[in-house]
């Protein structure tokens, strides 16, 4: 009987590369006649280049040219070019140089004068939508199928929003359901809250550094970006190229977080730079560009008026959320809803949302986007209702959380499957929620117990894509993955399904990704947590049709039906006897036909074909595309239950015990679903707790862009003893039962934290993030806080 | 070409002025030793004066005149620690002498504003404030040729205040309200008990122009102070000098000095010494005086 | 000028092997040149090309520098010893465990294993706008951004300013203070030395600098004398996170008691002005108390006196005020 692949612990196929440093990453790459290119960045938030003088520079020696905005491709409204002459955020790419060396590049970068005319600009998308103020765009602030108009509110909205009150304006995005005013009249407990969540930039270890260099018309790319097939169909795009005359390499990719899902903008100033030149051009990208660059979450202000039934039943939501979009769009405040509904299965919501665009950078998914924030910001106001009406923090949260009926947001959208409650369920046996419970409030010193939850749903997982693998005749399983390698061990971890049907030992799998050149099938995005459910379903798909190839070709050659013959360790065996996968391969390679991929299937997305055509007659193809369908949106849950220690003296908090609990429907790979829960679970605390961006208002620019100053959370922020479980309920709708992971433990992570301080605080939810220590003992000295309620890119 | 001012990059990397050249600063330090030195070997080799001393006193003189009231020099003496206290503050620490400077100085300089102020009120209120900005051309041709050449005749005798006092004046009130307004200005960006401090109040190029203006103002007064202190010790100044503590002259040199129709004291006029030179002194000799030229 | 960041430009590097010689070479270079221990503060600037010194004199290769020694009146501590070596020197870890205790609370220990405790002392503040190469007072302009209306200070001072509105950012600076350590400069001139709490000095006295040392000096060794040897100890800092983050207020206390009675007290506080403050008023109150809560409540008050807040670091005052207080308790 061959291994049981799905649910074990296996280690990665790259991970000898990555712990030895062979790795390739896109900067390791060189190739002959290479140069380096260095970017001018713009030095104010919002200005028009009006001259560029780069005579100085182009003089120094070892300088080869220049490349500048209307070298590039540039797009209508508020798009993003790779280069601009009208920069929109400080840090906006303006021009490249490329020299010799890196630094007479940057030599030569710091030889050219821009003249640049600063323009009024807005850095808080609250306050730009006050009357008068200045808009993110000379042409206005909003952009619709008109083009650019303005956009603000009334000076009424404002009157009632500096008087602290809920306000009633008019937003372009609305949508409610039931009646929301009927039921908070029936409301027993109304809780009214501003809310403030930052902005924050993604900040991935690897900067999205790239490399090009053409031949004869092709292009190779070498690049850092989370997927591999859909960023080059994305390059193919912004270049306006086929996408067939591109060589795309991006092997390992040092993190992303939803900033590099594509990221073909920046890819294409070495691809176009190198055009121009005729030599290979990298362009390494520093910590300091990738802060600016390399996008942010976006942030939001926000009114939340949440009802309650006396027995804690959350039966009402109303919630405007006013969105940092930066200058090229975000949408996350249209998912923030949706979540909002289907975390508290209210009945009646009403949902207003405003994306303002803003010169700060730009913004992006980032790790949960929309759900992050809003449930670290909902989850404390959940618990504090609970506090208010005298139930038991962990019930409320079991009675508001949705079950399988559930159908939320504006279309009433429905899930394939849903175990929030076992998921808390689980935790709290886990946590032991009675016990440490009894700990909430209790004094220690100048150290005060605070205990909390965060429950945190996402989407996880989409449908429709191939999978493709060969058979080869050495026996060996290969599984081409066009999805991405950042980190998460998905191209090797849903190539399991096949192997598993094929009866193969791990041994036998070689994965195939990361080289386009290598024929790679159209794969999801790397993001929004999709591939582990998209592609454990196309590749079982394909392992499917390549079973069935298996089987047909045994029979074939040793006669017998098709039905009768079984795959097991390398083998296939039935009435006619026994052969190997090699042999097998051979045969295939013979009969041709769809065997050996002559013939292919006729639903295959046709960037599909292409790459399959480069494995014809190399040995048994299995090819398919996920026809498994399915209702309803797929989502993943994770609780999060969290114990942290106040120090009132000083307003520090330490996380003394952290437990995340996911519903993810079937385990596919145990440690790296660890990795991903905890992971994220601190990416989220970070994000609550002490990780911060700030903008300095006068000239509208970031600080806190280096890595001590953003200050993400380092492994001393955490206990060592982190737990995570999962209650591991297959999805009924795909035919692996797992679905994905990456983005939900971030909110429950966050809101676990959230909620813990609150608790610790006596129940008093401050509605903002970072919670550092200079806003709790503020709050706890009775001190002022120093900006307003609703003042965003502070702290 | 060494630069006259300094500039820097603000945080949108525009070019703006931030102050002027501590160049200038050693520039009219060696040039006030040079005036200094250049002076007095001037003085050296001219031929000594001759005062001819009226044969007769005119009558109702007193041996003793007032020229400065006691107000009046405790105007002078606070105003002139006030400015000496402003220029070590400014240029000691850029010089090298390190110590907590920034409160002195901008204390120093409200007091010298309120000196200022108060001799402005008093100088239009009580005072014949314009004729201190007459021009007399003629006067200055006179004095002109006398420096120029010995043998000259001597310039007509002044009133009260001397023609070179008043030319003095002059400098002194340009280079002085330059350098208060832009120093008052200046004040909004560091901490005082008055306001919040804001170095936005103005955009980077006025305040650039603020800073070049008080630095080239705060250099004008390194010259103009050490002018006037060496004039102050030469010994044929000393009866001068001696008056701004005394308070009085006496009557030779008040008719070696002056013209008695221009500085009417004494009987004859009917003005006493009090309606006379006491109460127009004012502050100084020349460092911020409107004489009064009855 | 267009700004490059994270690329550092190309200087001479220089590595005396002898004090004498790093003296020699500083004379030589003067303002061009750049004193470099474990680089951490250093390279941060040159990276930034902000500061572009054209020659860097190295110190790592000068063995008299590092080093911990007992001397006759206490132990000796070479200006290149790293802040590793002095958390683990059994020596001070005994009897000054407050210093071994102040190294410790560094950044995180790969940043200790390269920092030395002369960079530690000498290093220059964290200020944001400063560090953005802006034109305020500390870099030869005259603005201070961090003191405008709207300006983000949250880590900013609360006292001593004047004009700037930096922190020293030095954890082991009050320890330092607290054990009354001398430091030993020496330029060509000569050795000279100052107590550790002449030795930081405020934008006040000199807005260019964080310390007394001019481009010619060297800080060659620290000596704690005996005289707090083994005394009572207390030192926290408050960070925004676990590892790798300068402090938000950090206090160092040294007690001698005799009884239950305080005798002698020493108390250093930074993260609340430019330099490192003693606070001699709070020691004054509390010698002949017990540490009691009511002498504790009364020191954190007398040492806020005078603290005023920015627009964002009103915090800091309740902080200090705490931590003043939870210091003069440990003793009781
Ligand atoms: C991310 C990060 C976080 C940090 N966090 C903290 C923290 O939490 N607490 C803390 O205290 N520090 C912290 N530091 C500072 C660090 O610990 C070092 O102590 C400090 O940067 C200087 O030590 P260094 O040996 O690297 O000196 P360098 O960087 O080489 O030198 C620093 C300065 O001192 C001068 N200098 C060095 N040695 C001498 C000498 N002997 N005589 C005269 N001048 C000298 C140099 O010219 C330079 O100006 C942090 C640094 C970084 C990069």
């Amino acid at each position: 009987m061959a291994e049981k692949l799905i649910g074990t612990d296996i280690a990665p196929p790259d991970l000898h590369a990555k712990i030895t440093g062979r790795a390739k990453y896109a900067e390791d790459f060189r190739a002959p006649g290479m140069v380096f290119a260095k970017l001018l960045l713009s030095p104010m938030p919002h200005a028009r280049v009006r001259d560029i003088d780069a005579s100085r520079a182009l003089a120094m020696p070892g300088v080869i040219d220049i490349l500048t905005a209307d070298e590039v491709p540039s797009r209508e409204g508020p798009r993003e070019a790779a280069l601009t002459n009208h920069p929109r955020y400080e840090g906006e790419p303006i021009l490249a140089v490329a020299a010799v060396d890196e630094e007479t590049a940057a030599a030569a970068i710091e030889a050219i004068r821009v003249d640049f005319e600063p323009l009024p600009f807005a850095i808080d998308p609250l306050e730009s939508l006050r009357p008068g103020s200045p808009n993110a765009y000379v042409e206005g602030n909003q952009y619709g199928q008109e083009g650019w108009s303005e956009y603000k509110w009334t000076a009424a909205d404002f009157a009632a929003i500096d008087r602290g009150e809920f306000p009633d304006p008019e937003c372009p995005v609305e949508w409610s359901k039931g009646d929301v005013e009927a039921a908070f009249a029936e409301s027993e407990l109304i809780l009214e809250e501003t809310i403030v969540h930052q902005s924050l930039t993604h900040h991935p270890m690897e900067p999205r550094t790239n490399m090009a260099y053409w031949e004869n018309d092709r292009l190779y790319a070498f690049v850092s970006t989370q997927s591999t097939q859909a960023t080059k169909f994305a390059l193919a795009g912004a270049l306006e190229m086929d996408p067939e005359d591109i060589t795309f390499v991006s092997e390992y990719c040092g993190g992303g977080f939803g900033s590099k899902i594509s990221g073909t903008t920046i890819m294409q100033v070495p691809a176009l730079f190198s055009r121009k030149i005729g030599r290979p051009v990298m362009l390494r990208i520093t910590r300091y560009e990738e802060n600016y660059i390399g996008r942010a979450r976006p942030g939001f202000q926000s009114w939340l008026r949440m009802g309650f039934l006396g027995n804690g039943k959350c039966n009402a939501i109303d919630l405007i959320i006013v969105q940092e979009s930066g200058p090229y769009g975000a949408s996350d405040f249209n998912t923030a809803g949706m979540i909002a509904d289907l975390t508290y299965t209210p009945g009646n919501m009403r949902f207003r949302g405003v994306p303002v665009y803003t010169n700060t950078p730009p913004k992006a998914a980032q790790r949960g986007p929309g759900g992050a924030q809003i449930i670290s910001m909902m989850e404390p106001i959940l618990e504090k209702a609970a506090r208010e009406l005298g139930i038991d923090r962990y019930e409320i949260h079991m009675l508001n959380a949705p079950g399988p009926d559930v159908a939320f947001g504006p279309r009433g959208t429905t899930l394939t499957s849903v175990h929030a409650r076992e998921a808390l369920e689980l935790g709290a046996e886990m946590f032991d929620w009675e016990a440490k419970s009894a700990l909430s409030g209790q004094r220690n010193g100048t150290k005060v117990t605070g205990i909390g939850i965060g429950l945190s749903p996402y989407t996880a997982g989409s449908r429709d894509r191939d999978g493709m693998m060969v058979i080869r005749p050495d026996g060996k399983l290969y599984v081409h993955q066009g999805i991405g390698n950042l980190g998460t061990h998905s191209i090797a971890d849903t190539a399991r399904p096949a192997a598993e049907l094929l009866g193969l030992s791990w041994d036998d799998v070689v994965i195939v990704w990361g080289d386009t050149s290598k024929g790679l099938p159209r794969s999801t995005v790397q993001a929004g947590s999709q591939t582990t459910h998209a592609h454990t379903r196309a590749n079982h798909a394909a392992g499917m049709d390549a079973l069935r190839k298996v089987r047909e070709v045994a029979a074939a050659t040793l006669g017998g039906s098709a039905a009768a013959y079984r795959v097991d360790n390398g083998r296939v065996s039935g009435p006619g006897g026994s052969m190997t996968f090699g042999q097998v391969a051979q045969r295939a390679i013979a009969m041709g036909g769809e065997y050996d991929g002559h013939v292919l299937p006729e639903d295959i997305h046709e960037q599909t074909v292409p790459a399959a055509q480069m494995l014809v007659g190399q040995g048994l193809l299995g090819i398919a595309r996920d026809n498994y369908g399915g209702e309803g949106s797929i989502y993943s849950w994770v609780a999060g239950f969290a114990v942290v220690e106040l120090d009132v003296e000083t307003g520090a908090v330490e996380l003394k015990e952290y437990l995340g609990v996911t519903d993810c429907g079937t385990v596919l790979h145990p440690r790296s679903l660890g990795a991903q829960v905890l992971g994220g679970s601190i990416q989220g605390m970070g994000m609550a707790m002490t990780q911060r961006w700030v903008f300095d208002p006068k000239w509208g620019v970031p600080f806190a862009n280096r890595l001590y100053t953003a200050r993400p959370p380092g492994m001393l922020d955490v206990p060592a003893n982190l737990r995570w479980g999962s209650v591991g309920i297959a999805d009924p709708q795909t035919p692996v039962g797992a679905k994905g992971i990456g983005e939900p433990p971030v909110g429950a992570g966050a809101a676990a934290l959230t909620c813990a301080v609150a608790d610790a605080m006596g129940g008093k939810c401050l509605c903002r993030t970072p919670l550092t220590p200079d806003i709790i003992l503020a709050e706890l000295e009775g001190r002022p806080l120093p900006f307003g309620r609703l003042d965003q890119h502070v702290g | 070409m060494q630069r006259l001012w300094r500039s820097a990059e603000n945080p949108w990397g525009q070019e703006v002025l931030i102050g002027v050249s501590w160049d200038l600063m050693w520039a009219a330090v060696i040039g006030a030793a040079l005036f200094l030195v250049g002076h007095a070997i001037w003085i050296k080799t001219r031929p000594a004066e001759e005062h001819a001393a009226p044969a007769t006193v005119p009558p109702g003189i007193p041996e003793k005149i007032e020229r400065h009231s006691l107000a009046s020099r405790v105007f002078h003496w606070t105003m002139s620690v006030s400015m000496l206290a402003l220029l070590v503050t400014a240029f000691g620490p850029v010089m090298g002498w390190q110590f907590p400077w920034v409160q002195i100085h901008w204390m120093a300089g409200v007091l010298l504003i309120a000196t200022v102020v108060y001799h402005v009120i008093h100088a239009v209120g009580w005072q014949d404030f314009w004729s201190m900005f007459k021009v007399d051309v003629g006067e200055g041709r006179a004095h002109l040729k006398h420096v120029l050449s010995s043998k000259a005749p001597p310039p007509p005798k002044a009133g009260k205040y001397p023609f070179d006092h008043r030319l003095y004046h002059h400098a002194i009130v340009v280079v002085t309200l330059a350098a208060i307004v832009t120093g008052v200005l200046m004040m909004v960006r560091i901490d005082t008990p008055f306001w919040t401090r804001n170095p936005y109040l103005l955009g980077d190029a006025a305040w650039g122009v603020m800073y070049v203006v008080h630095g080239l103002s705060g250099v004008a007064l390194i010259l103009l102070v050490a002018a006037h202190i060496y004039f102050a010790v030469r010994p044929e100044k000393r009866w001068l000098t001696w008056s701004m503590i005394r308070g009085w002259i006496d009557r030779d040199d008040y008719l070696e000095h002056f013209d008695p129709e221009k500085w009417k004291v004494g009987g004859s006029s009917g003005a006493s010494v009090e309606s006379g030179g006491g109460r127009s002194g004012a502050l100084a000799d020349a460092a911020v005086s409107a004489p009064r030229e009855d | 000028m267009a700004k490059i960041r994270d690329m550092i430009p190309a200087f001479e590097l220089l590595q005396p092997t002898s004090v004498e010689a790093a003296l020699d070479l500083m004379d030589e270079h003067r303002e061009e040149g750049w004193v470099l221990a474990g680089g951490l503060d250093s390279f941060d600037w040159f990276k930034d090309r902000i500061k572009r010194p054209s020659a860097v004199i190295d110190l790592g290769g000068i063995e008299e520098l590092k080093g911990i020694r007992e001397v006759a009146n206490g132990v000796e501590i070479g200006a290149m010893t790293s802040l590793t070596a002095i958390e683990r020197d059994e020596r001070i870890r005994s009897r000054f465990s407050i210093v071994a205790d102040a190294a410790h609370h560094v950044a995180t220990p790969q940043i200790r294993n390269q920092g030395t405790i002369g960079g530690n002392v000498s290093q220059d503040t964290r200020c944001w706008y400063y560090r953005s190469g802006w034109p305020c007072y500390r870099a030869g302009g005259n603005t201070c951004y961090a003191a405008a209306p709207q300006a983000m200070n949250r880590e900013h001072c609360i006292m001593g300013r004047s004009r700037c509105v930096a922190v020293n950012p030095s954890d082991t600076a009050p320890a330092l203070i607290a054990v009354d350590a001398k430091m030993i400069v020496e330029n060509s001139g000569g050795p000279r030395v100052f107590d550790a709490e002449d030795f930081f000095i405020g934008p006040s006295i000199d807005i260019t600098r964080m310390t007394v040392m001019g481009p010619r000096d060297l800080l060659t060794r620290i000596q704690i004398p005996a005289t707090w040897a083994d005394a009572d100890f207390y030192y926290e800092k408050v960070r925004d996170r676990g590892s790798w983050d300068f402090q938000l207020v950090s206090v160092a206390a040294a007690f001698r008691k005799s009884g239950n009675t305080i005798q002698e007290a020493r108390i250093a506080v930074n993260g609340v002005a430019p330099y490192p403050v003693r606070l001699e008023a709070v020691e004054r109150r509390i010698v002949g108390s017990t540490g009691d809560e009511a002498t504790a409540q009364a020191a954190g008050e007398i040492a806020i006196r005078g603290a005023q807040a920015l627009r964002h670091n009103d915090y800091k005052i309740p902080m200090m005020r705490n931590l003043v207080r939870r210091a003069v308790r440990s003793v009781a």
